[in-house]
């Protein structure tokens, strides 16, 4: 029981780790999101926008 | 001398040596020993019938060794003196070779005579040493004393090439060796005779003999006797092998003489039940064998007795084995040659194998059950010595018995013993279960000296994930070329109005390929002072955004009269591929100066080989590996807690 499981596990995360790196996929990379519709057409370059929207402020 | 044909001077029917080299003729008439002298035939008195081995074998079977032909002339019966006997078969070859073919316990020994070399002195009886090497022998391999005894001569038939009267006995050392390696050292002579050869089998002697499936008919049939003690029934299911047996109904100890049954004395009720009944049938690893006999034995360590059981299993084609139960651990035991196996200080070594020493303890036999091939009875106690290797266990008996030489007129007894080597293979409880058909036999609690840690695959697979994992890597790195720069810029920051203030900079437009990490580093000449940037990648056309922090911090100075350093003057953070399209790059910055201005050099660059996503596969991969590893460490913790021989609780390493 404990082989097969290790087997599937240890075949997925060589998948993984292969798709990943055909992908360009990384693991350490930081958050993504999407920009609201309405920033993006008042301007996402305002000041406002990016310390009290997207990130919430410092 | 040539071949003679004669009366028997007993009875007067017809003699014949066929052989030239054949010295006594034993007289199918009146089973006289004829021996011929250079003037006359003499009567050297009647031989005892011989008992039926139900050996394969017979005078007139011929055979093939070594490209030269052979006919078997003649055959001794031999006593032992622990009872049981054997039989040596008188070979005669085409070529002039007289070759001696012994046979006991199934197995076969052929051996030839050998002079002893002029300068080397064969050890006398009383000097051999079980498990010495007797060194200077004309053998390519040392050959090391397995067993010493006396024989007996019992009976003969056909024609012999020494000597032979009946009843006369003699000592003798039995050797053995590495490549199956077999000797004996015959001492009805001084200086002993020599006999070197090997452990042969029926085929490599070319010997197909038409007496074995009758021998094999023949030796399954059990036999149906009644007790002496009490009458009641008694089935013997190995008459011809069988030294002992046990009476089911009285429990009296009995002598078995070829079938024939003598009341010895009464045995204390059985202090143990076996768990699989007398007389079941299983299927073991070599074939079908029946369980014949049972014996309890005991070890004694440290003032605490630990029991064990041991089944003896017999079947004609196979001959003997066992089974022993150890606190509910299982092993199948087979027979091994004593030259087999080398054995240094704590190791021991057998076909290529190392077996580390577990215990050494003398065992003695606590209470027996059935039928056995020796005279064994409560109390026997031998050495006994276990090396283990799982799944296997290698184990030594050695015993030591005091017999009568009657050439001494003073009585004296002489030291004889032998040592016996046996090879354990653990077996679990169902496949126990499951061979002899038996239920909810109990399970261990304990670990046992062989006992195999079950999870030992997970290392081969770890192994193989990891090479694969490599491969893999591998091919992306080469496949995936070399990193291409999409951005680059310096970017000054003007002073903040305080140190809580932040600056931003965005960038000019760039392009970014699809399907390749990013990489964004940055690179500022701070000193004993930091820089923090909280960066973002924007999508111009679809407003994705992925973050990323730059986190630049260095320091040095000398403390304690040494120079220290902390950070440095560069950063990088990796994001994962973005759609390919036109980005743009904001930049926050802080920094611990906020007077001055901040000065940084910012590169993006795609398709960048780094470990990260490596590692985090090799972690992932190694994580149950490594609490197995942990397990297992415990496991053999707790194996090697019951030897004798560990730091944690060992005899030696104790004192």
């Amino acid at each position: 029981m404990l082989k097969t499981l290790y087997t599937v596990f240890g075949v997925g995360v060589v998948s993984l780790y292969a798709v990943a790196a055909m992908l360009g996929w990384e693991i350490s990379g930081g958050s993504r999101r999407q920009l609201p519709p309405d920033a993006r057409q008042n301007g996402y370059r305002s000041f406002h926008f990016w310390h009290y929207g997207l990130h919430g402020g410092k | 001398m040539s071949v003679l044909v004669a009366n028997c001077p007993a009875c007067g029917a017809p003699v014949e040596f066929k052989s030239g080299q054949s010295i006594v003729v034993i007289c199918s008439f009146c089973r006289s020993a004829v021996a011929r002298t250079d003037r006359e035939l003499k009567d050297l008195g009647k031989v005892a019938e011989l008992v039926e081995t139900g050996s394969p074998l017979d005078v007139g079977v011929r055979g093939k060794w070594r490209d030269q032909n052979f006919e078997l002339t003649g055959r001794a019966q031999l006593g032992h003196q622990m009872g049981g006997q054997w039989d040596e078969w008188y070979a005669t070859f085409s070529n002039g070779w007289l070759g001696w073919l012994a046979e006991a316990q199934g197995r076969f020994y052929l051996t030839f005579q050998y002079p002893i070399p002029e300068n080397i002195t064969v050890p006398v009886f009383d000097q051999l040493q079980l498990g010495q090497q007797v060194a200077g022998l004309p053998w390519p391999t040392p050959l090391m004393v397995a067993e010493t005894g006396r024989a007996t001569a019992l009976g003969a038939k056909g024609e012999i090439p020494y000597l032979l009267t009946p009843g006369d006995t003699y000592f003798y050392a039995d050797l053995s060796g590495p490549d199956r390696g077999f000797g004996t050292l015959d001492y009805n002579e001084s200086p002993p005779l020599v006999f070197i050869g090997n452990e042969v089998t029926l085929a490599e002697l070319g010997i197909t003999t038409t007496r074995a499936p009758e021998r094999e008919e023949r030796r399954v049939d059990a036999a149906q006797v009644s007790c002496p003690h009490c009458g009641g029934p008694l089935e013997l299911r190995a008459p011809d092998k069988t030294e002992r047996v046990t009476c089911p109904n009285c429990n009296s100890l009995l002598d078995v003489n070829q079938g024939k049954l003598q009341f010895l004395k009464a045995l204390e009720p059985p202090s143990f039940q076996p768990l699989i009944p007398l007389g079941t049938t299983g299927d073991v690893p070599e074939g079908k064998m029946t369980i014949i006999g049972a014996m309890q034995r005991s070890v004694t360590v440290d003032g605490v007795q630990y029991f064990w059981s041991e089944y003896l299993l017999y079947s004609p084609p196979i001959g003997f084995r066992w089974l022993v139960d150890s606190d509910d651990h299982w092993n199948y035991v087979r027979a091994v040659p004593p030259g087999e196996i080398a054995e240094t200080g704590k190791y021991a070594t057998y076909q290529g194998k190392g077996y580390r020493i577990f215990q050494d303890a003398p065992a003695r036999v606590e209470c027996v059950l059935g039928e056995f091939y020796w005279k064994v009875e409560a109390g026997e106690q031998v050495r006994g010595v276990d090396y283990v290797a799982p799944p296997y266990i290698l184990s030594k008996e050695e015993s030591r018995v005091y017999i009568a030489d009657p050439e001494e007129p003073s009585g004296k007894r002489r030291v004889a013993g032998e040592i016996n080597w046996s090879l354990g293979t653990y077996v679990t409880v169902p496949q126990i279960e499951k061979a002899f058909g038996v239920k909810e036999l109990p399970r261990p609690s304990n670990i046992a000296p062989n006992q195999p840690y079950k999870y030992k695959w997970i290392y081969k697979y770890w192994l193989a994930f990891i090479a694969v994992l490599f491969v893999a890597g591998l091919i992306s790195v080469v496949t995936s070329g070399l990193p291409k720069e999409a951005f680059e810029q310096m970017v000054t920051f003007q002073p903040l109005p305080n140190e809580d203030g932040t600056q931003v900079f965005f960038s000019q437009p760039f392009e970014l390929a699809g399907r390749r990490n990013i990489r964004i580093t940055g690179e500022s000449p701070v000193d004993n002072t930091w820089v923090y940037l909280e960066g973002d990648i924007i999508n111009d056309e679809t407003g994705v955004v992925q973050s990323f922090p730059i986190d630049i911090s260095y320091y040095h100075g000398v403390e304690d009269g040494e120079s220290w350093t902390e950070g440095a003057q560069t950063d990088a953070a990796y994001t994962s591929s973005m759609p390919a399209g036109r980005y743009v790059l904001r930049l926050e910055g802080q920094w611990e100066r906020w007077q001055q201005p901040a000065t940084v050099s910012i590169k993006i660059h795609q398709n960048v080989t780094h470990g990260f996503n490596f590692l985090a596969a090799l972690i992932l991969i190694s994580v149950i590996p490594v609490l197995m590893g942990i397990y297992h460490i415990g496991f053999e913790r707790r194996r090697w807690s019951e030897s004798m021989f560990t730091e944690s609780g060992s005899d030696d390493d104790d004192d």
